[in-house]
C-alpha cells in the first residue's frame, strides 16, 4: 500500500481534484480487488471492491489527512468484508447456482486458503456443511445426503458456522 | 469493466468536503446536552428544594458519577464514529469506573433492616417514573450522537452503540439529578441504574439494525 501516494491523492480530491481521485480510485480499487481475492469467493470480489468505493466516496470527509490513508481504507474495507460474511449467513439457506464462475484459479486458490483457515477454527459439522454448500455449490439436500444429516441439521450448522466466522473474522481484525 | 464505470461515475460526482473534527461534533454534543439542562431549569421542571439538597453529601456523588460517565462515553462515542478508532481498551477504564461509582453509592447507602424497609427504600412505583423520565431525558443527546454516528463511519457495530447509549442514558440522568425529589443512594442506584440500562441495551441491540452504512 503506497500510503503517502494515496494519502497525498486523497487530501487533493478533499479540496475537489478530480484526476487525483479518479487516479486514488483506480489504485484503490485493484488494491481491493487483491484484498477480496483472498478473503471472499471470487464471484463476490468486484461486488466488494464497489461497495467499497461507493463508501469510501460517501465517508471521504470522514479521512482526517493528519494521519495515514492505509489504515482508514483497511477499516473500510475489513468492516464491508464482515458486512458480506454477515449476508452470506442470513442467506444460509439460499441454493448457489449450479456452476459458479471462477475467474482466476490462481486468486481462487488464495481466498480458499484463506477461508480454510477460518473454517478450522469452528466446529467439523459445520465447516464441513458450509464447504458443501456455500463453496463447493452443493444444494442443501445433496449435503445432507453426503455429510449424513438431516436437511434441518445442515441448514443450522451452516447459519451457525457463518455465524461464528463472521464473529471470528471480527475478532481477528480488531486484534491486527 | 464496471469497476472502470463506477470509478468515472464517482469521480464526476466529486465535490469538496471538509474533513470531519473530532472536536466540532464534541462541540455539536456539549451543545445539545448544556441546552436540555438549561431547558430543564428554564421550564421550571427542576425539584422546588434543589439548593439545600445540593449541599447533600449523595448529590455530590450523583453529579460526579453521573457527569464522568457521560462526559467519558460521550468523547469515546464521538471518537468510535472514525473508522480508524477502537475503544476496546477505553470501554476497560470505563467500566472499570461505573464500578467504582456503582460500589461508592452501595456504600453510602447501607444495608436495608429487612425486607419492608428495602421495599420502602425502592418506593417502586416512584421508581418506575424515575427510570421513564431518565429514558425521556436521554432522547436528545441518543439523537444528537446518532446523527453524528451517522455522518462519521462507526465500524464497530457493537461498542459505538453501546458507548452512544450509555453516553445518552447517564446523560439524561445526570439532568434528571436536578429535579429528582430522592435522595437515597439505594433508590438512586437501583432506579437510575434501571433508566440507564435500557438506554444503552436498546441501543445495543437496536442502533447496530439501522445505523449500518
Amino acid at each position: 500500500m503506497a500510503d503517502d501516494h494515496w494519502r497525498a491523492l486523497m487530501m487533493a480530491a478533499q479540496t475537489g481534484d478530480a484526476t487525483a481521485y479518479r487516479r486514488l480510485l483506480v489504485e484503490v480499487g485493484s488494491w481491493l480487488q487483491s484484498y477480496y481475492s483472498r478473503r471472499l469467493p471470487s464471484s463476490m470480489v468486484e461486488d466488494a471492491a464497489q461497495e467499497v468505493l461507493l463508501s469510501l466516496h460517501t465517508k471521504r470527509h470522514t479521512y482526517d489527512p493528519a494521519k495515514p490513508f492505509g489504515p482508514w481504507l483497511a477499516a473500510i474495507a475489513r468492516y464491508k468484508w464482515i458486512d458480506r460474511l454477515r449476508a452470506m449467513k442470513d442467506s444460509a439457506t439460499e441454493e448457489l447456482p449450479e456452476e459458479i464462475p471462477v475467474r482466476d484459479p490462481g486468486e481462487a486458490l488464495h481466498s480458499a486458503r484463506s477461508l480454510e483457515a477460518l473454517l478450522e477454527r469452528i466446529k467439523p459439522a459445520q465447516a464441513n456443511a458450509i464447504r458443501l454448500v456455500k463453496l463447493e455449490g452443493l444444494s442443501i439436500k445433496e449435503a445432507a445426503e453426503r455429510l449424513d444429516q438431516t436437511i434441518a441439521l445442515v441448514k443450522v450448522n451452516i447459519h451457525r458456522g457463518l455465524r461464528q466466522l463472521s464473529e471470528l473474522a471480527q475478532e481477528e481484525s480488531r486484534e491486527a | 469493466m464496471k469497476l472502470d464505470f463506477l470509478i468515472d461515475q464517482l469521480a464526476a460526482d466529486l465535490a469538496p468536503v471538509r474533513p470531519r473534527r473530532f472536536w466540532v461534533d464534541a462541540s455539536i454534543m456539549a451543545l445539545v446536552a448544556v441546552i436540555e439542562l438549561v431547558l430543564l431549569f428554564a421550564t421550571g421542571f427542576a425539584h422546588l428544594d434543589i439548593y439545600r439538597m445540593m449541599t447533600q453529601p449523595t448529590m455530590g456523588w450523583r453529579i460526579v458519577s453521573l457527569g464522568v460517565i457521560s462526559l467519558v462515553s460521550g468523547s469515546l462515542a464521538v471518537r468510535s464514529f472514525d473508522p480508524v478508532y477502537s475503544a476496546r481498551g477505553a470501554l476497560r477504564w470505563l467500566a472499570l469506573i461505573i464500578a467504582i461509582c456503582l460500589a461508592s453509592g452501595i456504600v453510602m447507602a447501607g444495608l436495608p433492616a429487612g425486607a419492608a424497609s428495602l421495599m420502602q427504600r425502592l418506593d417502586w412505583r416512584s421508581g418506575v417514573q424515575c427510570a421513564a423520565k431518565i429514558v425521556l431525558l436521554s432522547m436528545p443527546p441518543l439523537l444528537a450522537l446518532a446523527v453524528l454516528g451517522r455522518r462519521g463511519a462507526p465500524t464497530d457495530m457493537r461498542r459505538t452503540p453501546l458507548l452512544i447509549g450509555l453516553a445518552a442514558a447517564t446523560w439524561g440522568a445526570f439532568v434528571f439529578i436536578f429535579a429528582c425529589p430522592f435522595n437515597d443512594p439505594l433508590y438512586i442506584v437501583v432506579w437510575y441504574g434501571v433508566g440507564c440500562a435500557i438506554v444503552t441495551l436498546a441501543c445495543r441491540f437496536l442502533l447496530p439494525r439501522i445505523a449500518r452504512w
